[in-house]
């Protein structure tokens, strides 16, 4: 079988090279999942040969999907933000950000994060602790390689780290500062595993390499290469969430270990001993699990994500049967169903007629919007960051988007945006305005807010998993609908920060499907021909 | 001793942190939230993806959730630069998001900001956005790059950078009595927005006619083309603003007042008023009228707050330290000194003040009032914060630390009080909030000893 992931280089493949991820497309979920092929990819994942991709975008470009591109993009996350979110948080090893002060912006963002996901998961509260090299014109100039070995000597001494990782930054990848070769040696020097990241901001279209990028150094070079068979021990690649997967696998007798947010050094490098590797996200998970599979035979679950209560049951299903507890399963599921079914109907009676809207990265969306269906919650239309045409595990049973459609039907106008808020008001022009809409990241939600529609911030990943998330989630939307008062106080007295012509319009990608309308609504003589400076410049 | 050392040798004689952990400032490119600052600007940024994000964070939102107004909450244009634009050049990119920007977003004034990326790759941004400038459409451009330094640096080059390209040249009569106000460094200095309202409405009942350039009473950017008008440029800032008004005296003639104090409490806010009407030479019958009326109003208060603060049984904080911005920490001090009666035991500054004004600083502090003379220290590095505030003797008491969230870790260890008066604030929500002149020193009794009577 061919290797999905190359461990052999510092650096990983992007997303949209190794995945075919893009960031801009509409249209019907079901026209996406035919377009993205997912079982010929899934094909070519294994190095079968096949005939071609029926749904690719043009003939020459097989496989690859359409993409829309827009003129205006509005600021988003960077595959270094998501390398601070990960690597930031391990609780006893130290990034150190080798970028101008600038990239550390987010650090207090994500301190906020991690203590209360140190809290979630009844771990003590300590302030994060991010190094900074801090680099200046002048380093710009001469370079700042020995800026670099200082600092990790620093923070050697200073924090007495069991491991340090080494951030990329756009500067710095421009500049050609040698993060591997100084990793290198200064993990003979200090005798603790030095990790390069090549996360630089412009190195890929999406943030969620960053993702990838952490990954690939936690597998290369912090997880036992020895492993210890742990029996009872299940990975679960997460985020902040609260510790709700204890008490969901608890029948089958196994024991969390959640990766990489609050973990330690420990933590994290008894990854490869675990009885296998699950995720509340196939976009976030998907690498590592498929890595410590093809490294360290830990198997990943093959299953739906753990939404609503065909994804549970089945997730359910396929955990137990890794570890060997096919036989209890059944019994569990069904009583399951027996306890939450009542309060579950409750809620499903209160959203009748309710309209719901999700923006958040796509696999975790797909999760989303599955709940809501369950909860008897309409939703018409949504928006991912970003759409995986596959996932590096590539498994039968892990075609999110798929499974969503053909469990709970088609969602009609299906976005793929970078949080690029000026699309929203289009976008809620051509559809029955929600009643609120579920956001991640920033930017989107204080501009569903202008439009009347209040936001329930996710902040909390793990409060959709399981049985238990139809109810916490279902709680926890009547209270934000609540809020509705609040909103449309905001939509009667303020502006929304657009033009008029653009609020009129109702494609939100007008700008895409048609270049041209810009010049009547922006008039310019002299414009500059930038091919010819292209054609000159290759 | 390699090229690099000697080039540092050569221009620092100041003492600056290599590596930093816990940053109390951000970067050039920062200045984003200046131009988000002014009513009707919005804000291109010629920079990577993660750029404004990351600003947005430091300065706005984990500043005591101060969120911002129109596409600068978390939304600016951004070119989000991709690896094709580094290796072919991104003015097409550049150029194609300014239009689509003027098309989309509303505005009346729009600033491309160029990130460390464009400035190191070389595009050429300032042929692009000439021909907007060209065609009429008021565009305007400064090299931000996030190594030049921090959002404080940031912030001067982009206003100069908006008075040279978009208020332009004036060769007309000033105008007595009106004055540009230059106050703190927006977003930055998190109850700027409610220090603009206290500090215009001082102002104006003194007298004045004011510009007011930022925040919320602000006619937005007409009130910029006004600036040449002015008869004076009124600067209460620490050091952050002086190349703005020294730039505006040397571009239009224009004089200019620094008060390095921002005044809190009534005898320094009527000695400032007094100093700011002497300097502008206007009639002091309404000035002194409001100073009365002020001064009656902010005793009435004081001594209600003076039966708590001379008869609460169960202590209070003697000792307290500061740890912030050079014009906050300051100002603070100063007050809680001179005014309350609070022993200062550790003063440090986080915003990296340029070396020749940090001597400037010094000698302030060594004279900040009857009796009271300080040592001041220079920190960038929070490791060095922290170890110091450790090794500080705050005696029997509850240690009083003002300082960021950054600090929570230590203040723990100490059992202090913490309020957070600087960034990041990620335990503080700040609206409408001032800690100056007459009526904000009210609200920083209130913030503080609410604080330490076991309230938050």
């Amino acid at each position: 079988m061919a290797k999905k992931i190359n461990l052999e280089m510092s650096a990983v493949e992007n997303r949209e090279m190794r995945l075919g991820t893009i960031i801009g497309w509409d249209g019907p979920a079901s026209t996406l999942v035919k377009e993205s092929n997912y079982i010929e990819r899934s094909q070519r994942f294994e190095g079968i040969k096949t005939s071609g991709c029926a749904g690719g975008c043009g003939s020459k470009k097989a496989c690859k999907l359409c993409e829309l591109n827009s003129p205006l993009n509005q600021q988003t996350m960077c595959a270094n933000a998501i390398v601070e979110c990960q690597i930031g948080n391990i609780t006893d090893c130290i990034l150190i950000q080798h970028a101008p002060i600038g990239c550390s912006g987010d650090n207090p963002w994500f301190n906020l994060a991690f203590n209360m996901g140190l809290s979630r998961r009844n771990k003590p509260p300590q302030a994060l602790k991010i190094y900074s090299t801090n680099l200046l014109e002048s380093d710009m100039v001469f370079g700042a390689s020995d800026k670099l070995r200082r600092t990790c000597r620093t923070v050697f001494e200073r924090e007495h780290p069991k491991a340090i990782f080494i951030s990329m930054a756009c500067a710095t990848a421009i500049i050609g500062e040698d993060i591997d070769s100084i990793a290198d040696e200064m993990e003979n020097e200090l005798g603790i595993p030095v990790v390069p990241l090549h996360c630089e901001g412009f190195r890929s279209k999406h943030w969620s390499t960053g993702f990838d990028v952490s990954q690939h150094g936690v597998v290369r070079q912090i997880v036992n290469k020895n492993p210890v068979k742990q029996k009872d021990l299940i990975n679960i690649v997460a985020l902040w969430g609260t510790d709700y997967f204890t008490p969901l696998l608890k029948p089958l007798g196994l024991r969390v270990n959640y990766m990489i947010d609050m973990a330690s050094f420990d933590e994290l490098r008894q990854a490869s001993e675990a009885v296998a590797t699950a995720t509340f996200c196939n976009t976030l998970g998907s690498y590592m699990a498929t890595a410590l599979e093809q490294e360290y035979g830990v198997p990943q679950i093959d299953a739906p994500q753990p939404y609503g209560f065909k994804g549970t049951d089945e997730w359910l299903r396929a955990v137990a049967h890794v570890v060997g507890k096919d036989d209890i399963i059944e019994d569990y599921i069904k009583s399951e169903h027996e306890r939450v079914l009542p309060k579950v109907n409750e809620l499903r009676e209160k959203f009748k007629g309710v309209k719901g809207f999700v923006m958040t990265g796509s696999a975790y969306a797909h999760g989303l919007i599955t709940v809501l269906r369950e909860l008897g919650i309409d939703v018409d239309g949504s928006i991912v960051f970003h759409h995986d045409p596959i996932y590096d595990g590539a498994g039968v049973h892990q075609n999110t988007l798929e499974e969503l459609v053909n469990t709970y039907g088609d969602i009609k106008n299906y976005t793929v945006s970078k949080t690029e808020a000026y699309q929203l008001s289009n976008i809620f022009n051509r559809i029955e305005k929600p009643d609120f809409v579920i956001i991640r990241h920033q930017g989107l939600a204080p501009e569903a807010a202008k439009l009347g529609i209040p936001a329930l911030a996710m902040g909390d990943e793990h409060i959709p998993v399981g049985y238990d998330g139809l109810i916490r989630t279902g709680e926890i939307i009547l209270d934000i609908m609540a809020r509705k008062k609040f909103n449309r106080v905001l939509s009667r007295h303020i502006e929304l920060p657009y033009t008029d012509w653009w609020l009129s319009q109702s494609d939100p990608f007008l700008l895409s499907h048609d270049p041209k309308a810009l010049d009547k609504v922006v008039p310019l003589e002299n414009s500059v021909d930038y091919e010819d400076e292209l054609d000159e410049a290759v | 001793m390699t090229l690099e050392n000697q080039t540092s040798a050569v221009k620092k004689k100041e003492k600056h942190d290599e590596a930093i952990v816990h940053s109390h400032y951000a970067c050039t490119v920062g200045a984003a939230y200046s131009v988000a600052a002014i009513k009707g600007a919005v804000p291109i940024a010629n920079c990577g993806p993660g750029c404004m994000y990351k600003q947005f964070f430091f300065l706005s939102f984990d500043n005591g959730f101060q969120g911002t107004a129109g596409v600068s909450g978390g939304n600016i244009p951004s070119a989000n630069v991709g690896e094709n634009d580094i290796v072919f050049g991104g003015s097409k990119k550049l150029d194609d998001l300014i239009k689509a920007s003027i098309g989309v977003v509303k505005g009346d004034l729009f600033v491309v900001l160029t990130g460390c990326s464009g400035e190191l790759v070389g595009d050429d941004v300032g042929s692009v956005v000439r021909k907007y400038q060209q065609n009429g459409y008021p565009v305007v451009y400064a090299d931000t790059g996030g190594f030049k330094g921090s959002n404080l640096d940031g912030h001067e080059l982009v206003v100069n950078a908006i008075i040279d390209q978009f208020v332009g040249s004036y060769n007309g009569p000033k105008e007595a009595g009106l004055v540009n106000l230059w106050l703190e460094t927006p977003y930055f200095n998190q109850n700027w927005r409610g220090d603009y309202l206290e500090m215009v409405r001082i102002l104006r009942a003194s007298g004045f006619k004011v510009n007011v350039l930022f925040g919320p009473e602000s006619g937005g950017v007409s009130e910029w083309k006004n600036i040449p008008k002015a008869d004076f440029n009124l600067l209460i800032s620490a050091w952050n603003g002086l190349k703005i008004v020294k730039h505006l005296e040397k571009k239009y003639k224009q004089r200019y007042l620094h008060v390095p104090i921002l005044p809190i409490g009534e005898e320094a806010t009527t000695a400032f008023i007094r100093q700011v009407v002497e300097f502008a030479g206007i009639d002091k019958t309404k000035s002194e009228k409001f100073i009365r009326e002020e001064s009656k109003i902010y005793y009435y208060f004081l001594e209600h707050f003076s039966n708590f603060f001379s008869e609460y049984w169960y202590g209070l904080p003697a000792k307290f330290a500061t740890v912030t911005n050079s014009t906050d920490n300051l100002a603070l001090t100063k007050f809680l000194s001179d005014q309350i009666g609070l022993i200062p035991v550790k003063q440090i500054i986080t915003d990296n003040p340029p070396d020749d004004v940090r001597d400037k600083l010094r000698t302030i502090y060594s004279n900040l009032g009857e009796d009271i003379s300080l040592d001041v220290e220079f920190h960038e590095d929070g490791y060095k914060v922290e170890d110091s505030l450790k090794k500080t003797d705050f005696g029997n008491g509850v240690p009083l630390i003002l300082a960021s969230s950054w600090e929570s870790d230590v203040a723990r260890e100490l059992k202090a009080l913490l309020i957070e008066v600087g960034t990041p604030s990620t335990e503080t929500l700040i609206i409408n909030r001032s800690f100056i002149g007459y009526r904000g020193a009210l609200s920083l009794i209130e913030r503080i000893y609410s604080q330490a009577v076991g309230g938050k």
